[in-house]
Protein backbone atom coordinates (compact mmCIF):
# COMPACT_ATOMS: atom_id res chain seq x y z
CA UNK A 1 0.00 0.00 0.00
CA UNK A 2 2.87 2.35 0.87
CA UNK A 3 4.29 2.22 -2.65
CA UNK A 4 0.93 3.26 -4.12
CA UNK A 5 0.72 6.13 -1.65
CA UNK A 6 4.21 7.21 -2.73
CA UNK A 7 3.14 7.05 -6.39
CA UNK A 8 0.06 9.12 -5.48
CA UNK A 9 2.18 11.71 -3.69
CA UNK A 10 4.69 12.02 -6.55
CA UNK A 11 1.89 12.30 -9.13
CA UNK A 12 0.25 14.99 -7.00
CA UNK A 13 3.45 17.02 -6.96
CA UNK A 14 3.97 16.51 -10.67
CA UNK A 15 0.46 17.74 -11.50
CA UNK A 16 0.90 20.79 -9.28
CA UNK A 17 4.26 21.55 -10.85
CA UNK A 18 2.68 21.91 -14.31
CA UNK A 19 0.58 24.89 -13.23
CA UNK A 20 -0.03 26.36 -16.67
CA UNK A 21 -1.31 23.07 -18.01
CA UNK A 22 -3.59 22.72 -15.01
CA UNK A 23 -4.85 26.29 -15.27
CA UNK A 24 -5.61 25.92 -18.95
CA UNK A 25 -7.39 22.61 -18.37
CA UNK A 26 -9.57 24.30 -15.79
CA UNK A 27 -10.28 27.40 -17.87
CA UNK A 28 -11.35 25.12 -20.73
CA UNK A 29 -13.63 23.10 -18.44
CA UNK A 30 -15.09 26.29 -16.99
CA UNK A 31 -15.94 27.53 -20.49
CA UNK A 32 -17.95 24.36 -21.12
CA UNK A 33 -19.84 24.76 -17.83
CA UNK A 34 -20.53 28.44 -18.46
CA UNK A 35 -21.76 27.59 -21.92
CA UNK A 36 -24.15 24.88 -20.69
CA UNK A 37 -25.42 27.03 -17.84
CA UNK A 38 -26.16 29.93 -20.18
CA UNK A 39 -28.01 27.65 -22.56
CA UNK A 40 -30.20 26.18 -19.81
CA UNK A 41 -30.76 29.61 -18.33
CA UNK A 42 -32.19 30.82 -21.64
CA UNK A 43 -34.31 27.69 -21.96
CA UNK A 44 -35.79 28.25 -18.54
CA UNK A 45 -36.58 31.88 -19.34
CA UNK A 46 -39.58 32.87 -17.24
CA UNK A 47 -40.69 29.27 -16.71
CA UNK A 48 -40.80 27.83 -13.22
CA UNK A 49 -39.22 24.60 -14.45
CA UNK A 50 -38.04 22.83 -17.58
CA UNK A 51 -38.12 19.04 -17.96
CA UNK A 52 -38.87 18.82 -14.26
CA UNK A 53 -35.85 20.93 -13.24
CA UNK A 54 -36.28 24.29 -11.55
CA UNK A 55 -33.67 26.98 -12.22
CA UNK A 56 -31.67 26.24 -9.01
CA UNK A 57 -31.82 22.51 -9.78
CA UNK A 58 -30.61 23.02 -13.35
CA UNK A 59 -27.80 25.31 -12.18
CA UNK A 60 -26.83 22.68 -9.63
CA UNK A 61 -26.92 19.97 -12.31
CA UNK A 62 -24.49 21.98 -14.46
CA UNK A 63 -22.21 22.56 -11.47
CA UNK A 64 -22.29 18.89 -10.56
CA UNK A 65 -21.35 18.13 -14.16
CA UNK A 66 -18.23 20.23 -13.61
CA UNK A 67 -17.28 18.26 -10.50
CA UNK A 68 -18.14 14.87 -11.95
CA UNK A 69 -16.34 15.53 -15.24
CA UNK A 70 -13.24 16.26 -13.15
CA UNK A 71 -13.76 13.32 -10.83
CA UNK A 72 -15.05 10.66 -13.21
CA UNK A 73 -13.61 11.36 -16.66
CA UNK A 74 -9.92 11.54 -15.87
CA UNK A 75 -8.65 8.03 -16.47
CA UNK A 76 -5.27 6.75 -17.57
CA UNK A 77 -6.41 5.33 -20.90
CA UNK A 78 -4.29 7.40 -23.26
CA UNK A 79 -1.19 6.89 -21.10
CA UNK A 80 -1.80 3.13 -21.08
CA UNK A 81 -2.17 3.08 -24.87
CA UNK A 82 1.11 4.99 -25.19
CA UNK A 83 2.92 2.77 -22.72
CA UNK A 84 1.80 -0.46 -24.37
CA UNK A 85 2.48 0.79 -27.91
CA UNK A 86 5.96 2.07 -27.02
CA UNK A 87 6.85 -0.94 -24.87
CA UNK A 88 7.33 1.23 -21.78
CA UNK A 89 4.80 -0.90 -19.93
CA UNK A 90 7.53 -3.59 -19.69
CA UNK A 91 9.27 -1.53 -17.04
CA UNK A 92 6.18 -1.76 -14.82
CA UNK A 93 5.82 -5.49 -15.31
CA UNK A 94 9.20 -6.17 -13.73
CA UNK A 95 8.48 -3.97 -10.71
CA UNK A 96 6.93 -5.35 -7.51
CA UNK A 97 3.58 -3.64 -8.04
CA UNK A 98 0.26 -4.20 -9.78
CA UNK A 99 -0.10 -1.93 -12.79
CA UNK A 100 -3.82 -1.31 -12.13
CA UNK A 101 -3.09 -0.18 -8.57
CA UNK A 102 -0.29 2.06 -9.76
CA UNK A 103 -2.47 3.59 -12.48
CA UNK A 104 -5.29 4.08 -9.98
CA UNK A 105 -2.92 5.94 -7.62
CA UNK A 106 -1.83 8.28 -10.42
CA UNK A 107 -5.43 8.76 -11.49
CA UNK A 108 -6.47 9.56 -7.94
CA UNK A 109 -3.77 12.26 -7.72
CA UNK A 110 -5.09 13.89 -10.88
CA UNK A 111 -8.65 13.68 -9.59
CA UNK A 112 -7.68 15.26 -6.27
CA UNK A 113 -6.30 18.36 -7.97
CA UNK A 114 -9.07 18.66 -10.52
CA UNK A 115 -11.91 18.18 -8.04
CA UNK A 116 -10.34 20.77 -5.75
CA UNK A 117 -10.17 23.19 -8.68
CA UNK A 118 -13.72 22.33 -9.72
CA UNK A 119 -15.00 23.26 -6.26
CA UNK A 120 -13.16 26.59 -6.46
CA UNK A 121 -14.81 27.30 -9.82
CA UNK A 122 -18.18 26.31 -8.42
CA UNK A 123 -17.70 28.76 -5.56
CA UNK A 124 -17.02 31.46 -8.12
CA UNK A 125 -20.10 30.59 -10.18
CA UNK A 126 -22.31 30.36 -7.10
CA UNK A 127 -21.22 33.86 -6.12
CA UNK A 128 -22.08 35.18 -9.57
CA UNK A 129 -25.22 33.17 -10.31
CA UNK A 130 -26.70 32.49 -6.85
CA UNK A 131 -29.80 30.34 -6.34
CA UNK A 132 -28.05 26.97 -6.16
CA UNK A 133 -29.96 23.97 -4.83
CA UNK A 134 -28.00 22.68 -1.81
CA UNK A 135 -29.52 19.57 -0.23
CA UNK A 136 -29.79 19.73 3.54
CA UNK A 137 -30.22 15.98 4.01
CA UNK A 138 -26.85 14.36 4.85
CA UNK A 139 -28.19 11.08 3.42
CA UNK A 140 -28.33 12.70 -0.04
CA UNK A 141 -24.68 13.77 0.31
CA UNK A 142 -23.63 10.32 1.48
CA UNK A 143 -25.46 8.57 -1.36
CA UNK A 144 -24.06 11.07 -3.87
CA UNK A 145 -20.49 10.53 -2.65
CA UNK A 146 -20.88 6.77 -2.87
CA UNK A 147 -22.41 6.99 -6.35
CA UNK A 148 -19.66 9.34 -7.55
CA UNK A 149 -16.84 7.16 -6.21
CA UNK A 150 -18.29 4.07 -7.89
CA UNK A 151 -18.87 6.06 -11.11
CA UNK A 152 -15.23 7.08 -11.12
CA UNK A 153 -14.10 3.49 -10.66
CA UNK A 154 -16.46 2.22 -13.37
CA UNK A 155 -15.00 4.75 -15.80
CA UNK A 156 -11.46 3.85 -14.77
CA UNK A 157 -11.99 0.15 -15.40
CA UNK A 158 -13.99 0.54 -18.61
CA UNK A 159 -11.43 2.92 -20.08
CA UNK A 160 -8.68 0.61 -18.91
CA UNK A 161 -10.36 -2.32 -20.68
CA UNK A 162 -10.76 -0.39 -23.94
CA UNK A 163 -7.15 0.83 -23.73
CA UNK A 164 -5.83 -2.71 -23.49
CA UNK A 165 -6.79 -3.06 -27.15
CA UNK A 166 -3.28 -1.63 -27.61
CA UNK A 167 -1.95 -5.10 -26.79
CA UNK A 168 -3.43 -6.38 -30.03
CA UNK A 169 -3.36 -3.35 -32.31
CA UNK A 170 -1.39 -0.14 -32.61
CA UNK A 171 -4.61 1.61 -33.64
CA UNK A 172 -6.43 1.51 -30.32
CA UNK A 173 -6.48 5.32 -30.05
CA UNK A 174 -9.45 5.54 -32.43
CA UNK A 175 -11.73 3.17 -30.51
CA UNK A 176 -10.73 4.85 -27.24
CA UNK A 177 -11.58 8.29 -28.62
CA UNK A 178 -14.93 7.02 -29.86
CA UNK A 179 -15.67 5.29 -26.56
CA UNK A 180 -14.88 8.37 -24.48
CA UNK A 181 -17.01 10.69 -26.58
CA UNK A 182 -19.97 8.32 -26.64
CA UNK A 183 -19.68 7.73 -22.93
CA UNK A 184 -19.73 11.43 -22.04
CA UNK A 185 -22.97 11.97 -23.91
CA UNK A 186 -24.55 8.73 -22.72
CA UNK A 187 -23.58 9.55 -19.13
CA UNK A 188 -25.38 12.88 -19.18
CA UNK A 189 -22.16 14.91 -18.93
CA UNK A 190 -23.44 17.54 -21.34
CA UNK A 191 -27.16 17.56 -20.60
CA UNK A 192 -29.59 15.67 -18.35
CA UNK A 193 -30.76 12.51 -20.07
CA UNK A 194 -34.38 13.60 -19.41
CA UNK A 195 -34.13 15.62 -22.62
CA UNK A 196 -33.78 12.44 -24.71
CA UNK A 197 -36.76 10.50 -26.06
CA UNK A 198 -38.19 7.89 -23.70
CA UNK A 199 -37.06 4.90 -25.81
CA UNK A 200 -33.44 6.06 -25.98
CA UNK A 201 -33.42 6.85 -22.28
CA UNK A 202 -34.70 3.39 -21.45
CA UNK A 203 -32.05 1.85 -23.69
CA UNK A 204 -29.30 3.83 -21.95
CA UNK A 205 -30.59 2.89 -18.51
CA UNK A 206 -29.72 -0.74 -19.32
CA UNK A 207 -26.04 0.28 -19.61
CA UNK A 208 -23.57 1.48 -16.94
CA UNK A 209 -23.25 4.91 -18.59
CA UNK A 210 -26.04 6.88 -16.85
CA UNK A 211 -24.55 5.84 -13.50
CA UNK A 212 -21.51 8.01 -14.17
CA UNK A 213 -23.08 11.48 -14.12
CA UNK A 214 -26.85 11.43 -14.51
CA UNK A 215 -27.55 9.13 -11.56
CA UNK A 216 -25.23 10.79 -8.98
CA UNK A 217 -26.53 14.22 -10.04
CA UNK A 218 -30.15 13.15 -9.57
CA UNK A 219 -29.28 11.64 -6.20
CA UNK A 220 -27.82 14.95 -5.01
CA UNK A 221 -30.81 16.85 -6.40
CA UNK A 222 -33.02 14.45 -4.41
CA UNK A 223 -34.91 13.51 -7.55
CA UNK A 224 -34.69 9.87 -6.50
CA UNK A 225 -36.20 8.56 -3.27
CA UNK A 226 -33.52 7.23 -0.85
CA UNK A 227 -34.84 3.65 -1.02
CA UNK A 228 -34.77 3.70 -4.83
CA UNK A 229 -31.31 5.33 -4.72
CA UNK A 230 -30.02 2.51 -2.56
CA UNK A 231 -31.41 -0.05 -5.02
CA UNK A 232 -29.75 1.78 -7.93
CA UNK A 233 -26.50 1.96 -5.98
CA UNK A 234 -26.68 -1.83 -5.84
CA UNK A 235 -27.04 -1.91 -9.63
CA UNK A 236 -24.10 0.50 -9.93
CA UNK A 237 -22.02 -1.73 -7.67
CA UNK A 238 -22.86 -4.68 -9.92
CA UNK A 239 -21.72 -2.68 -12.97
CA UNK A 240 -18.52 -1.80 -11.10
CA UNK A 241 -17.84 -5.47 -10.44
CA UNK A 242 -18.46 -6.29 -14.12
CA UNK A 243 -16.20 -3.42 -15.29
CA UNK A 244 -13.40 -4.47 -12.90
CA UNK A 245 -13.66 -8.09 -14.05
CA UNK A 246 -13.62 -7.11 -17.73
CA UNK A 247 -10.59 -4.85 -17.18
CA UNK A 248 -8.70 -7.58 -15.31
CA UNK A 249 -9.54 -10.19 -17.94
CA UNK A 250 -8.54 -7.87 -20.79
CA UNK A 251 -5.26 -7.02 -19.05
CA UNK A 252 -4.40 -10.68 -18.39
CA UNK A 253 -5.29 -11.73 -21.95
CA UNK A 254 -3.39 -8.76 -23.32
CA UNK A 255 -0.25 -9.65 -21.42
CA UNK A 256 -0.28 -13.05 -23.10
CA UNK A 257 -0.21 -11.29 -26.48
CA UNK A 258 2.28 -8.63 -25.44
CA UNK A 259 5.49 -8.68 -27.43
CA UNK A 260 7.21 -5.67 -25.81
CA UNK A 261 7.44 -3.91 -29.16
CA UNK A 262 9.75 -0.96 -28.98
CA UNK A 263 10.59 -1.73 -25.37
CA UNK B 1 5.27 35.83 -56.24
CA UNK B 2 2.88 33.65 -58.25
CA UNK B 3 5.58 31.05 -58.70
CA UNK B 4 6.16 31.13 -54.94
CA UNK B 5 2.46 30.53 -54.23
CA UNK B 6 2.37 27.75 -56.81
CA UNK B 7 5.38 26.07 -55.23
CA UNK B 8 3.84 26.23 -51.77
CA UNK B 9 0.52 24.94 -53.10
CA UNK B 10 2.36 21.96 -54.62
CA UNK B 11 4.17 21.38 -51.36
CA UNK B 12 0.95 21.59 -49.38
CA UNK B 13 -0.79 19.15 -51.74
CA UNK B 14 2.11 16.74 -51.35
CA UNK B 15 2.23 16.84 -47.53
CA UNK B 16 -1.59 16.74 -47.33
CA UNK B 17 -1.65 13.67 -49.54
CA UNK B 18 1.00 12.00 -47.37
CA UNK B 19 -0.88 12.66 -44.13
CA UNK B 20 -4.12 11.38 -45.69
CA UNK B 21 -2.37 8.21 -46.80
CA UNK B 22 -1.00 7.75 -43.30
CA UNK B 23 -4.51 8.07 -41.87
CA UNK B 24 -5.90 5.59 -44.36
CA UNK B 25 -3.20 3.10 -43.39
CA UNK B 26 -4.59 3.06 -39.84
CA UNK B 27 -8.07 1.84 -40.69
CA UNK B 28 -9.31 0.78 -37.26
CA UNK B 29 -7.91 3.90 -35.60
CA UNK B 30 -9.30 6.18 -38.29
CA UNK B 31 -12.70 4.45 -38.14
CA UNK B 32 -12.78 5.02 -34.38
CA UNK B 33 -11.96 8.71 -34.73
CA UNK B 34 -14.47 9.09 -37.57
CA UNK B 35 -17.28 7.38 -35.64
CA UNK B 36 -16.40 9.41 -32.53
CA UNK B 37 -16.70 12.69 -34.43
CA UNK B 38 -19.99 11.52 -35.96
CA UNK B 39 -21.30 10.50 -32.52
CA UNK B 40 -20.48 13.93 -31.10
CA UNK B 41 -22.33 15.68 -33.89
CA UNK B 42 -25.34 13.35 -33.87
CA UNK B 43 -25.73 13.63 -30.09
CA UNK B 44 -25.60 17.42 -30.20
CA UNK B 45 -28.14 17.47 -33.00
CA UNK B 46 -30.36 15.05 -31.09
CA UNK B 47 -30.02 17.28 -28.04
CA UNK B 48 -30.95 20.47 -29.89
CA UNK B 49 -33.84 18.74 -31.69
CA UNK B 50 -35.07 17.22 -28.41
CA UNK B 51 -34.95 20.63 -26.72
CA UNK B 52 -37.22 21.99 -29.44
CA UNK B 53 -39.79 19.32 -28.58
CA UNK B 54 -40.33 21.31 -25.42
CA UNK B 55 -39.82 24.93 -26.52
CA UNK B 56 -40.62 26.92 -29.65
CA UNK B 57 -37.57 29.19 -29.61
CA UNK B 58 -34.20 29.45 -27.89
CA UNK B 59 -33.04 33.04 -27.30
CA UNK B 60 -35.58 34.01 -29.93
CA UNK B 61 -34.33 31.57 -32.57
CA UNK B 62 -36.37 28.76 -34.12
CA UNK B 63 -35.07 25.22 -34.55
CA UNK B 64 -33.88 25.90 -38.10
CA UNK B 65 -32.15 29.10 -37.08
CA UNK B 66 -30.48 27.43 -34.10
CA UNK B 67 -29.40 24.60 -36.40
CA UNK B 68 -27.81 27.20 -38.69
CA UNK B 69 -25.73 28.55 -35.80
CA UNK B 70 -24.69 25.04 -34.81
CA UNK B 71 -23.83 24.06 -38.39
CA UNK B 72 -21.85 27.26 -38.95
CA UNK B 73 -19.84 26.50 -35.83
CA UNK B 74 -19.14 23.03 -37.22
CA UNK B 75 -18.10 24.34 -40.65
CA UNK B 76 -15.60 26.82 -39.18
CA UNK B 77 -14.32 24.34 -36.61
CA UNK B 78 -13.93 21.50 -39.11
CA UNK B 79 -12.16 23.64 -41.71
CA UNK B 80 -9.70 24.65 -38.99
CA UNK B 81 -9.25 20.99 -38.05
CA UNK B 82 -8.70 20.01 -41.67
CA UNK B 83 -6.22 22.69 -42.65
CA UNK B 84 -4.50 23.86 -39.47
CA UNK B 85 -4.02 20.51 -37.78
CA UNK B 86 -0.23 20.91 -37.65
CA UNK B 87 -0.47 23.24 -34.65
CA UNK B 88 -1.49 20.31 -32.46
CA UNK B 89 2.02 18.89 -32.97
CA UNK B 90 3.80 22.24 -32.67
CA UNK B 91 5.30 21.60 -29.26
CA UNK B 92 6.66 18.21 -30.30
CA UNK B 93 7.98 19.70 -33.55
CA UNK B 94 9.90 22.33 -31.59
CA UNK B 95 11.06 20.15 -28.71
CA UNK B 96 12.31 17.30 -30.88
CA UNK B 97 14.23 19.68 -33.10
CA UNK B 98 12.18 19.15 -36.25
CA UNK B 99 11.54 22.88 -36.41
CA UNK B 100 15.25 23.38 -37.15
CA UNK B 101 14.75 21.37 -40.33
CA UNK B 102 11.70 23.44 -41.26
CA UNK B 103 13.87 26.56 -41.07
CA UNK B 104 16.45 25.30 -43.54
CA UNK B 105 13.92 23.99 -46.05
CA UNK B 106 13.16 26.17 -49.09
CA UNK B 107 9.59 26.89 -47.99
CA UNK B 108 7.71 28.84 -45.37
CA UNK B 109 8.24 27.35 -41.88
CA UNK B 110 4.78 28.66 -41.00
CA UNK B 111 3.19 26.58 -43.73
CA UNK B 112 5.11 23.51 -42.56
CA UNK B 113 4.20 24.12 -38.93
CA UNK B 114 0.50 24.98 -39.27
CA UNK B 115 -0.80 23.59 -42.55
CA UNK B 116 1.27 20.59 -43.55
CA UNK B 117 -0.86 18.07 -41.68
CA UNK B 118 -4.34 17.58 -43.10
CA UNK B 119 -7.07 15.73 -41.24
CA UNK B 120 -8.87 13.68 -43.88
CA UNK B 121 -11.39 12.42 -41.32
CA UNK B 122 -12.70 15.93 -40.71
CA UNK B 123 -12.88 16.41 -44.47
CA UNK B 124 -15.20 13.38 -44.57
CA UNK B 125 -17.39 14.66 -41.74
CA UNK B 126 -17.53 18.12 -43.31
CA UNK B 127 -19.47 16.77 -46.31
CA UNK B 128 -22.68 15.90 -44.40
CA UNK B 129 -22.40 19.18 -42.48
CA UNK B 130 -22.29 21.15 -45.73
CA UNK B 131 -25.23 19.15 -47.07
CA UNK B 132 -27.24 19.82 -43.90
CA UNK B 133 -26.35 23.52 -44.04
CA UNK B 134 -27.61 23.61 -47.62
CA UNK B 135 -30.87 21.97 -46.52
CA UNK B 136 -31.30 24.41 -43.61
CA UNK B 137 -30.57 27.46 -45.78
CA UNK B 138 -33.05 26.15 -48.35
CA UNK B 139 -35.77 25.60 -45.75
CA UNK B 140 -35.42 29.04 -44.22
CA UNK B 141 -37.63 31.68 -45.82
CA UNK B 142 -36.05 33.03 -49.06
CA UNK B 143 -33.74 35.83 -47.97
CA UNK B 144 -31.97 36.75 -51.20
CA UNK B 145 -28.59 35.88 -52.66
CA UNK B 146 -26.85 38.86 -51.03
CA UNK B 147 -27.50 37.33 -47.61
CA UNK B 148 -26.10 34.02 -48.86
CA UNK B 149 -23.03 35.78 -50.21
CA UNK B 150 -22.54 37.64 -46.93
CA UNK B 151 -22.90 34.36 -45.03
CA UNK B 152 -20.24 32.70 -47.18
CA UNK B 153 -17.91 35.71 -46.93
CA UNK B 154 -18.24 35.96 -43.15
CA UNK B 155 -17.67 32.22 -42.83
CA UNK B 156 -14.45 32.60 -44.84
CA UNK B 157 -13.58 35.58 -42.67
CA UNK B 158 -14.09 33.36 -39.62
CA UNK B 159 -11.66 30.82 -41.06
CA UNK B 160 -9.14 33.67 -41.44
CA UNK B 161 -9.64 34.56 -37.79
CA UNK B 162 -9.19 30.93 -36.72
CA UNK B 163 -6.01 30.83 -38.81
CA UNK B 164 -4.73 33.91 -36.97
CA UNK B 165 -5.34 32.19 -33.62
CA UNK B 166 -3.52 29.05 -34.80
CA UNK B 167 -0.57 31.13 -36.00
CA UNK B 168 -0.44 32.89 -32.62
CA UNK B 169 -0.44 29.54 -30.82
CA UNK B 170 2.35 28.25 -33.08
CA UNK B 171 4.34 31.43 -32.42
CA UNK B 172 3.80 31.05 -28.69
CA UNK B 173 5.10 27.50 -28.86
CA UNK B 174 8.23 28.57 -30.77
CA UNK B 175 8.77 31.40 -28.30
CA UNK B 176 8.24 29.43 -25.07
CA UNK B 177 8.62 25.74 -26.03
CA UNK B 178 5.77 25.20 -23.59
CA UNK B 179 2.04 25.82 -23.44
CA UNK B 180 1.16 22.47 -24.96
CA UNK B 181 -2.42 23.14 -23.91
CA UNK B 182 -2.76 26.52 -25.58
CA UNK B 183 -4.55 25.03 -28.54
CA UNK B 184 -6.74 22.89 -26.30
CA UNK B 185 -7.94 25.91 -24.35
CA UNK B 186 -8.98 27.38 -27.68
CA UNK B 187 -10.85 24.12 -28.43
CA UNK B 188 -12.68 24.23 -25.10
CA UNK B 189 -13.57 27.91 -25.36
CA UNK B 190 -14.71 27.28 -28.92
CA UNK B 191 -17.34 24.97 -27.37
CA UNK B 192 -19.21 28.16 -26.50
CA UNK B 193 -19.67 28.80 -30.21
CA UNK B 194 -22.05 25.85 -30.53
CA UNK B 195 -24.89 28.04 -29.31
CA UNK B 196 -25.96 31.49 -30.60
CA UNK B 197 -24.02 34.17 -28.73
CA UNK B 198 -27.35 35.64 -27.57
CA UNK B 199 -27.77 32.86 -25.00
CA UNK B 200 -24.93 34.34 -22.94
CA UNK B 201 -25.10 37.13 -20.40
CA UNK B 202 -23.93 40.57 -21.57
CA UNK B 203 -20.38 40.42 -20.07
CA UNK B 204 -19.77 36.99 -21.61
CA UNK B 205 -21.17 38.20 -24.94
CA UNK B 206 -18.81 41.14 -24.79
CA UNK B 207 -15.85 38.85 -24.04
CA UNK B 208 -16.83 36.56 -26.92
CA UNK B 209 -17.04 39.49 -29.32
CA UNK B 210 -14.03 41.57 -28.31
CA UNK B 211 -11.84 39.27 -26.19
CA UNK B 212 -11.78 35.76 -27.62
CA UNK B 213 -13.87 36.47 -30.71
CA UNK B 214 -15.76 33.17 -30.85
CA UNK B 215 -18.96 35.08 -31.61
CA UNK B 216 -17.38 36.68 -34.68
CA UNK B 217 -16.34 33.24 -35.90
CA UNK B 218 -19.50 31.28 -35.28
CA UNK B 219 -22.48 33.57 -34.68
CA UNK B 220 -21.81 36.48 -37.04
CA UNK B 221 -22.17 34.53 -40.32
CA UNK B 222 -25.51 33.01 -39.26
CA UNK B 223 -26.74 36.36 -37.93
CA UNK B 224 -25.79 38.03 -41.21
CA UNK B 225 -27.79 35.44 -43.13
CA UNK B 226 -30.81 36.03 -40.91
CA UNK B 227 -30.46 39.79 -41.42
CA UNK B 228 -29.58 40.45 -37.80
CA UNK B 229 -26.07 41.81 -38.29
CA UNK B 230 -25.68 45.52 -38.88
CA UNK B 231 -23.17 46.85 -41.45
CA UNK B 232 -21.08 48.23 -38.57
CA UNK B 233 -20.70 44.77 -37.00
CA UNK B 234 -19.97 43.29 -40.42
CA UNK B 235 -17.20 45.84 -40.91
CA UNK B 236 -15.92 45.08 -37.41
CA UNK B 237 -15.69 41.36 -38.26
CA UNK B 238 -13.58 41.98 -41.36
CA UNK B 239 -11.40 44.60 -39.66
CA UNK B 240 -10.80 42.30 -36.70
CA UNK B 241 -9.60 39.53 -38.98
CA UNK B 242 -7.21 41.85 -40.80
CA UNK B 243 -5.77 43.14 -37.51
CA UNK B 244 -5.61 39.63 -35.98
CA UNK B 245 -3.84 38.23 -39.05
CA UNK B 246 -1.33 41.08 -39.14
CA UNK B 247 -0.66 40.82 -35.40
CA UNK B 248 -0.30 37.03 -35.37
CA UNK B 249 2.02 37.03 -38.39
CA UNK B 250 4.16 39.74 -36.79
CA UNK B 251 4.25 37.69 -33.58
CA UNK B 252 5.25 34.61 -35.58
CA UNK B 253 8.10 36.46 -37.32
CA UNK B 254 9.32 37.88 -34.00
CA UNK B 255 9.18 34.43 -32.37
CA UNK B 256 11.12 32.81 -35.20
CA UNK B 257 13.70 35.61 -35.09
CA UNK B 258 14.27 34.91 -31.36
CA UNK B 259 14.33 31.13 -31.80
CA UNK B 260 17.66 29.64 -30.75
CA UNK B 261 16.97 25.94 -31.38
CA UNK B 262 15.69 24.01 -28.40
CA UNK B 263 16.89 20.55 -29.32
CA UNK B 264 19.81 18.83 -30.97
Amino acid sequence: MKKYLTAYSIALQETLQRRWTLLMDRVGGFAVVLSLYSFWNVLLGDKASFLGYTRPEMLTYVLIINVLRSFVFTGRGWQLVGEISSGRVSSYLVRPLRYQGYALALDLAQKTIHVGSAFLEIGLLVLVARGVFIPRDPVAWALFTLAAVMASLIFFFLEFAVSTLAFWTSESGGPLFCFELFLQFAAGAFFPLDVLPEGLRRLLSATPFPYMVYFPARVLLQKIAPSEAVRLLGVEAAWLAVAAAVAAAAWNRGLLSYAAEGG
Amino acid sequence: MIEEIRRHARLWARTASMSMQAQLTYRLGSAGFLIGKAVRMVFFFAFVAAVFDHVKTVAGYTLLETALFFLTFNIVDMIAQIFFRGVYNARRTVNEGDFDFYLIQPCSPLLRMVCSSVDALDALTLIPVLVMTGVVLHRLPPLGWTRGLLYATLTLNAVGLVFAIHVAVAALTVRTQELENAIWIYRDVMFMGRFPVDVYAAPVRWALTFGVPIAVMTSFPAKAFLGLLSPAWTAYAFALTVVALAASLAFWRASVARYTSSSS
